[in-house]
């Protein structure tokens, strides 16, 4: 590699930022085409990282180190491995069709919004390659004030409740992993160098309270069930660009958290918590569905359904075995394209109608066609059905979660029937029964939005029948880690049965 | 007194000379540039001759004045700061018909008096710095005479700093009565200050009270918001600052001298000083809706977070406080530059609801507010935050949990509030004329703002994203406070 | 025996006198009883082998800043002010912090011990006489906070100027 592909891939959205911040505000094309050409360059920067990824090791690769603040041992260094590469790609796709999707639904404050969009791609990439925790708490933060602005100046009605709430719970759970951070730090031989982190092994009981001090931070993120709250009002309230953001991307942070520091940092208060972490997955799992059938308008009900997914999700990690803890990470990546893709045709028909109200709808079938062709293919992935995406990723987290539980695995089986319940609802009564008059006029999609939509369609499909493209990525990494959660702390002996074993 | 200690008082002499000099100087001219000319100048010849001061070792000049590394750091610190309310304070004075030299006259008296405390080492020229910084706060605080909260202001401000005075007064008194010794450094000396007893403690108490005054921290904070409020908007910038700066730096001198912090009441006291700060500060400023209320009540809050720094002790924390204060500064000086640039004769830009929308008519400037208060809320990129995170670890490394979760609290609730402000600067205009962006009406900030703020904005970028530069110079001179 | 007889007799006598002075009603007979009070304070330096002090308490306070006090007390509206209420609503917090200073004195003194003295003993103040050793300590070692002293009167005029001046 000639280049810092990583660094490029964070800066440039930066930058672009600057650039479209210098432009004046009249000319809104130039801000949007500039925004345009910047992502998808960002995105074709960032395609050697999916061409040139050594999928064999578990290393970490494409890495730069610089010092940084050599008194505190703090570096700027970047890498990702199989868990994470494929975070930085969804993330740089999604913005592109974050700017495409918003080209003619943000009306005014055009140039900061399309600046702030790309100063969250850059930090959003930058928490996926950190490998210093100084500089992953940064990027981490950093990316809370657009995203703010986001929600509380393009937002709905409710927005600058939404978005304080927002704010508020993220940065608590923030400020205690920063004490957990620093704690760690000192524990570490006063370095923040994650890779080190990964090969020390901590005192029992520092590690439980480690845990909980990045469990206050990464379960807010996730969201895990009793501290998800502030994600529908952040969801309903933010701009298709901010839910498409906060669904595909932000909140697979949390998650992210917790396969690269909580697990490996922290593998035996994780063993120990991983029972309690999978009982709180499943309630989010099934109470996202209940709340889902309860709902009135669409982009809520899309938003609880976010919480069940992501109990999934935390099911699969928490399952500390192989299957599930890829399942989980493919789910994260379907979940990212699924719920954009959902959000982002919301999005579409709300640009026509102005309503997220689910009784204002019906019969769009017969009045979009096209539109609701590719609305049924993300429906049915979000089920699960085979074929899909969505299905490949559940399969694999229930073959982890019974492998590690029965019962939680039943629980969270019927979660997916409820899934399919209010989905299928949701679509019955949007886009069959009789035709609302309210959306008769409405013209089909055009070509940018099919535009925007299809690379996610592809993707849907392409995991969906052959997920082994994806998969291949994560497994050597995958391993490592789950090696490292089931033996760290346990006698040198069981260590070298596994060996045997294995 | 011979030469070389004449050298290492400079710093302190030209401001005190420059003070005389101006006021002849504004009796043959009262045009007000001459008079800004000659006080940043002085200031800034002061600030250079710091590093001629600092050529020599640790050098104590007379029992009453010790010119060693930390206090050459608080002292430009002071210097900084000065300059900066000087510049803010032009275009403050510039454009309303009041005293103008005098104002800079009593400026650079303040700048000497907090200068002086930072030198400080010895409980007379503790109470002489003090007097002269309170003294010249009353007239400055109440500069705005026709202003009847500024006046109340200064009223207040006169009585409760004579009361906290007279505390002060006495309780150095009952140390001294204790100890035989009103040197810090001969109360180092082993055997002065064996343990607590309880006229130590009394008169400890009673310095506290007085210095609690000064510092505004809960519960003698009743006083801060009137009179930020009341006082011009320079001179608010410089009550959060300079006066509670230089007061810091010469209360950790004397904490770590005496090493106080190994008898448990007395730690147990700045701890709950510390919570009760962080807490009631960040919770009162919620109602707020005057800007300069807000920013006093921040300035308590963040006054508990450095007591924590101060908890810990050692090393990490020293550094902590120095990088604390020094983004404290910038910040503070920064958001109070806003307010006072943005004031135009009719009264001071403190109307939160006078801001809204200001971010799309005026984006560089609502930038720049935005930045400011980010970095009070201790966001990431900025200064504010690796002062945050200094004090965290500082508070890590002693196992102080407790005021750690309460620091972890009061943060958030500080940030609902600085969010507030954000929420309006980008907030909408209600529609009506013209429907589009019709922004902030106020002023603009003109070229010496611009130039100010940039380059305040900057200080604060650079302290957040490279801090290994200040992080050395603060080695260099802060830690090694106890040898 | 004796000098604790004349020690309590000041003592007793002072707080009276700072008593009257505040809650007179007519300002002219508070600073009346300050002079009483200024001179007690005088008779008490006396005490301290200080007569230098006791010498300029009685000349600056009682002769020169009283004076003044009472040609500011006479240019003010003597009858509104005597009209008006003495005390504001906040008298009674002033009396809670008076009586946790009192309570604090009695713990203070009951426990008093002698710690290590400084370096002006009282033989010493006696062989040295009390004007000499105040004079050489505030020329050399005290210069400096002598040379501030005057800056603080300074501030103090330029302030009392600048906020009384009438404006144009």
């Amino acid at each position: 590699m000639s280049y810092p592909i990583l660094s490029t891939v964070i800066f440039l959205p930066l930058a672009g930022a600057l650039v479209i911040f210098l432009i004046k505000r009249s000319n809104e094309s130039l801000i949007k085409w500039t925004a345009l050409v910047l992502s998808l360059l960002t995105f074709a920067v960032s395609l050697p990282l999916f061409t040139g990824f050594d999928k064999t090791t578990a290393d970490m690769q494409f890495r730069e180190t610089y010092q940084w603040v050599p008194s505190w041992g703090i570096n700027y260094a970047l890498g990702v491995d199989g868990i994470s590469v494929l975070f930085v790609l969804l993330s740089t796709l999604l913005t592109v069709l974050c700017v495409t999707v918003s080209w003619n639904s943000i009306k005014d404050r055009t140039k900061e919004f399309f600046a702030a969009l790309l100063l969250i791609e850059g930090s959003m990439v930058g928490v996926f390659c950190s490998l210093d925790l100084f500089l992953f708490y940064i990027f981490w933060e950093a990316m809370l004030i657009p995203m703010y602005l986001l929600i509380g100046v393009w937002g709905g009605p409710n927005r600058v409740y939404a978005a304080i709430k927002f704010f508020l719970y993220t940065l608590v759970g923030s400020l205690l992993m920063l004490i957990g951070i620093i704690v760690l730090y000192f524990n570490t031989g006063r370095s923040f160098d994650v890779l080190q982190m990964m090969t020390t092994n901590y005192p029992y009981h520092l590690q439980l309270l480690l845990f909980w001090a990045f469990f206050a931070a990464f379960a807010v993120k996730v969201p895990m069930f009793p501290v998800h709250t502030w994600l529908p009002d952040a969801h309903t309230e933010a701009p298709t660009a901010g839910s498409v953001i906060l669904a595909g991307i932000l909140i697979k942070m949390g998650a992210y958290g917790f396969l690269r520091f909580s697990m490996p940092i922290l593998p035996e208060a994780s063993r120990e918590m991983a029972p309690l972490m999978m009982v709180l997955s499943v309630i989010g799992i099934i109470y996202g569905g209940l709340i889902c059938l309860g709902q009135t308008d669409i982009k809520r009900l899309i938003a609880y359904s976010s919480v069940s997914h992501m109990g999934f999700v935390t099911l699969g990690i928490f399952a500390l075995n192989i299957q599930g803890v890829q399942g989980g990470i493919l789910q994260m990546i379907n979940h990212g394209i699924v719920t954009g893709a959902l959000f982002l045709s919301i999005g579409i028909i709300y640009d026509r109608t102005h309503t997220r109200q689910i009784a204002d709808y019906g019969g769009v079938a017969t009045v979009l066609p096209v539109y609701a062709a590719f609305f049924m293919v993300f429906t049915l992935s979000s089920i699960g059905l085979p074929g899909t995406n969505g299905f490949v990723g559940e399969f694999l987290i229930l073959l982890g979660g019974f492998t590690a539980s029965n019962v939680l695995g039943v629980f969270a089986a019927t979660g997916i029937i409820i899934g399919a319940a209010y989905m299928l609802w949701l679509y019955q009564r949007v886009f069959f029964l009789d035709v609302n008059p309210k959306v008769r006029s409405y013209k089909d999609m055009n070509l940018r939005e099919v535009l925007t939509l299809l690379p996610l369609l592809l993707l849907v499909l392409w995991i969906g029948i052959y997920p082994n493209t994806f998969l291949s990525f994560m497994d050597a990494s995958v391993q490592h880690l789950v090696q490292r959660v089931n033996t760290a702390g346990q006698p040198q002996m069981a260590q070298q049965i596994i060996e045997v074993i294995r | 007194m011979n030469s070389a200690d004449f050298i290492a008082l400079l710093p302190l002499i030209v401001p005190a000379l420059a003070s005389v000099v101006l006021l002849l100087l504004i009796t043959f001219s009262r045009s007000h540039a001459v008079s800004v000319l000659f006080t940043l100048g002085s200031l800034l010849l002061s600030f250079l001759l710091l590093f001629v001061a600092g050529g020599g070792t640790p050098r104590r000049v007379t029992p009453l004045f010790i010119m060693d590394a930390y206090s050459l750091f608080f002292i430009g610190l002071l210097f900084i700061a000065g300059i900066v309310v000087a510049v803010m304070s032009s275009r403050y004075l510039g454009e309303r018909s009041m005293e103008r030299g005098e104002y800079y006259v009593l400026l650079l008296l303040a700048t000497l008096g907090a200068s002086v405390l930072a030198a400080g080492s010895h409980f007379a020229s503790f109470f002489a710095g003090l007097e002269i910084l309170s003294v010249s706060l009353y007239t400055l605080i109440a500069y705005r005479r026709n202003d009847d909260r500024g006046n109340e202001a200064g009223l207040k401000y006169l009585i409760l700093a004579a009361a906290s005075s007279s505390f002060l007064l006495f309780g150095m008194a009952l140390v001294y009565a204790q100890t035989g010794s009103m040197d810090f450094f001969q109360l180092a000396e082993g055997g002065r200050v064996p343990d607590l007893t309880v006229v130590l403690s009394a008169g400890l108490l009673l310095i506290t009270v007085g210095v609690g005054f000064k510092l505004a921290v809960v519960p003698f904070h009743l006083w801060t918001p009137d009179v930020y409020e009341g006082a011009p908007a320079p001179v608010a910038a410089f009550i959060a600052t300079s006066s509670k700066g230089a007061i810091f730096a010469l209360l950790m001198r004397y904490f770590s001298l005496m090493d106080l912090q190994r008898f448990p009441a007395v730690w147990y006291g700045i701890a709950g000083i510390a919570v009760a700060s962080m807490l009631i500060g960040n919770l009162l400023a919620l109602r707020q809706n005057n800007l300069k209320r807000i920013l006093a009540y921040s300035s308590i809050a963040h006054m508990g977070y450095l007591l924590v720094a101060v908890l810990a002790g050692g090393t990490v924390a020293k550094t902590a406080v120095g990088y604390y204060l020094a983004a404290y500064f910038a910040t503070m000086l920064g958001a109070f530059g806003v307010i006072a640039f943005l004031s135009g004769e009719e009264g001071d830009a403190e109307n939160l609801e006078a801001y809204r929308g200001m971010a799309w008519s005026r984006p560089w400037t609502a930038g720049v507010f935005v930045a400011m208060l980010l970095s009070l809320a201790g966001i990431p990129l900025t200064a504010g935050f690796i002062g945050k995170f200094y004090v965290v670890a500082a508070g890590a490394g002693a196992a102080l949990w407790i005021p750690l979760i309460v620091l972890v609290a009061g943060s958030t609730i500080g940030l609902y509030y600085y969010l507030r402000i954000v929420a309006v600067l980008y907030g909408r205009v209600p529609e009506g004329e013209g429907g589009a962006v019709t922004g902030f009406p106020g002023r603009v900030l003109g070229m010496t703002g611009g130039i100010l703020l940039t380059v305040l904005t900057f200080a604060l970028l650079w302290l957040g994203v490279y801090p290994a530069p200040l992080i050395r110079i603060l080695q260099a001179t802060v830690a090694r406070l106890v040898p | 025996m004796l000098p604790k007889i004349f020690f309590g007799y000041f003592a007793v006598v002072m707080v009276v006198l700072s008593l009257l002075i505040v809650t007179r009603k007519n300002p002219v007979h508070s600073v009346l009883w300050m002079l009483a009070l200024f001179f007690h304070i005088a008779g008490l330096y006396l005490f301290l082998n200080a007569e230098f002090l006791a010498a300029v308490q009685v000349i600056l306070y009682a002769g020169a800043i009283l004076v003044l006090f009472l040609f500011v007390v006479m240019m003010l509206n003597l009858k509104e002010e005597v009209m008006g209420e003495r005390f504001g609503k906040e008298w009674p917090v002033g009396i809670s912090i008076g009586a946790f200073i009192l309570v604090l004195f009695f713990f203070t003194i009951n426990k008093f011990s002698q710690g290590p003295t400084g370096q002006y003993t009282i033989e010493r103040i006696k062989a040295e006489t009390h004007t000499k050793a105040i004079g050489s300590v505030l020329y050399t070692e005290f210069l400096l906070p002598f040379e501030i002293a005057s800056l603080i009167l300074l501030i103090a005029i330029v302030g009392a100027i600048v906020l009384a001046k009438k404006t144009k």
